[in-house]
């Protein structure tokens, strides 16, 4: 490069250098009144990067008159600061504080000025320095080419983390319309009783309450299980597959707990009114039918239909199966 | 020799920024209203704030004893809408059992939030306050409503909720709390800031 050339660059580095600093330092606040000045400091927290002393919002007003108010009965900025700090947090500053994770902010931009103020006062006291051996031309362009490819990809990848940080905002959990579908693996079976005993009247309350009967079913204490089933088999927001289950679940505790076949089949056929493929409730009532009567044909019957379903799950079909061979074997249930 | 220095000097520069700019980049998609509330697991600021009404108002000292649900709301707010109901039907739930529910009306005028209240409905155990110049609210934090926070008997802040609340958030939180837990803070949707700034 000639000394003309680099004259050049190294003048309009300099420059911009400059011009950048002059536009940091120009927008620093310059009023000598405390209250202005404080609030040029906080962030207005209902608007988008204004501080409450230059946003017109009613929050911004209310919080310029709070600080009014310390300043003229003595307090210190630094503990008005503080207040806000304990209310907000440091989402309230407009400056992030120079410590801890914000710290690279106010360090990095003035160690690149410094380290290209060096370059350049190196580079230009040692003119030539920089020209070297002409590499063949070969592994020049070489050199290029994975030297761009690099820089595209580098680039490229920053456009896609910014993005994907972009979108990954917090997600926004289930509102009042999805009560019955919230994550309730963490929500023990004492909160929900709770829960369903302050909301009896809310219809969107059976979702939960079928999950907690589940967990008492599943748990064979069938005792606590029953009042939450007949609750959810005879609510009018009931959903049909809400109401399927806990008639099914009622006929079998009806027959499992104490041995009420007829009981057990009238339920289930309840539940078959409502969705006669429903596939829980032909499958239950082969069971009770195998297991509490003599009458194993009737079952063998009813495995068999549940057989020529064509979506059954494979494990479903395959414990259909085992139980309509045992069922032809004239073996008891399991 | 000094001309590979220099070159190994640009690329450190070059890299440095890099790494800067992923740093930047980063932090993008967060919404600094989000950040967790440093009122969690400190005493409650107190407030005596007068009745939306007039009426003789209510100091937040004077429910020590008391799990106070304290949430912020307006007739503007349509997420405070959604959860009116559930609040009204918790409060009246709660009733009687060492619950009290108090709701400040934020950024509005005494006579809209009452007019939307003859329209929406109101529990007779629920404090409904005005907070002239938003001095609560700012005590609280507030970024946007609804926002709800958990005060328990000792008056130590110990959940908040940042949007919409139903009856299973609120059912499940005043719970653990009774239940000696601190939920800390949950956030179930978007908040809103007053239409007209």
């Amino acid at each position: 490069m000639s000394d003309r050339a680099r004259n050049i660059v190294s003048i309009t580095v300099i420059v911009v250098m400059a011009v950048v600093l002059f536009f940091l330092v120009s927008t620093r606040p310059a009023t000598v009144d405390r209250v202005a000045e404080i609030g040029s400091r906080i962030k207005c927290p209902v608007c988008q990067g204004e501080s409450i002393a230059n946003s017109p919002s009613q929050m911004a007003e209310d919080m310029m008159d709070l600080v009014a108010e310390r300043v003229s009965s003595g307090t210190s900025d630094e503990v008005i600061v503080d207040e806000l700090l304990g209310s907000y947090s440091g989402a309230v500053l407009l400056d992030p504080p120079a410590s801890g994770n914000t710290l690279a902010l106010w360090i990095a931009p003035v160690a690149a000025l410094v380290l290209g103020v060096i370059v350049i006062l190196w580079w230009r006291r040692h003119p030539g320095q920089d020209v070297e051996e002409p590499p063949p031309p070969g592994r020049s362009r070489a050199r290029l080419i994975i030297g761009g490819a690099v820089l595209v990809l580098v680039f490229a990848g920053i456009v896609v983390f910014a993005a994907n940080s972009l979108q990954d905002r917090p997600a926004v959990a289930a509102g009042a319309a999805d009560l019955g579908e919230e994550d309730l693996s963490d929500v023990s079976n004492e909160t929900m009783e709770a829960v369903i005993a302050a909301n009896e009247d809310d219809p969107q309350i059976v979702g939960m309450r079928l999950a907690l009967a589940e967990r008492y079913f599943e748990a064979g204490d069938y005792r606590s299980a029953f009042p939450h089933y007949l609750e959810v088999a005879e609510h009018p927001s009931a959903t049909d597959p809400e109401a399927i289950t806990a008639l099914v679940r009622l006929g079998w505790m009806a027959f499992d707990g104490n041995g009420e076949v007829e009981t057990a089949v009238r339920l289930i056929d309840q539940a078959l009114a409502i969705d006669p493929g429903s596939q829980l409730a032909l499958y239950v009532r082969a069971r009770v039918l195998w297991c509490g009567s003599a009458e194993t044909e009737q079952a063998i019957d009813a495995f068999e239909g549940l057989l020529a379903q064509p979506d059954l799950a494979p494990e479903t079909r395959s414990q259909i199966e085992s139980d309509l061979d045992a069922a032809r074997a004239g073996e008891s249930c399991p | 020799m000094k001309g590979r220095a220099l070159r190994w000097a640009g690329l450190a520069v070059v890299a440095a920024t890099v790494v800067l700019a992923v740093v930047l980049a980063s932090r993008f998609g967060s919404d600094p209203s989000l950040v967790d509330s440093p009122l969690l697991g400190m005493p409650a600021p107190d407030f005596d704030l007068p009745g939306l009404d007039g009426s003789e108002g209510t100091e937040l000292s004077s429910l020590r004893g008391e799990i106070v649900v304290l949430n912020f709301f307006a007739s503007w707010c349509l997420e405070c809408r959604e959860e009116h109901d559930d609040l009204v039907a918790a409060s009246d739930s709660f009733a009687g059992q060492d619950v009290q529910f108090v709701q400040i009306a934020y950024q509005e005028q005494a006579t809209e939030t009452l007019s939307y209240l003859d329209q929406a409905g109101s529990s007779a155990t629920t404090h409904y306050l005005a907070d002239p110049g938003s001095r609560t609210a700012i005590a609280y934090g507030v970024f946007g409503i609804p926002e709800t926070f958990f005060i328990d008997a000792e008056g130590i802040v110990v959940g908040k909720i940042i949007g919409e609340s139903d009856a299973l958030v609120l059912g499940a939180t005043i719970d653990s709390i009774m239940s000696g837990e601190q939920p800390g803070q949950q956030i179930t949707g978007d908040t809103q800031q007053r239409p007209d700034g």
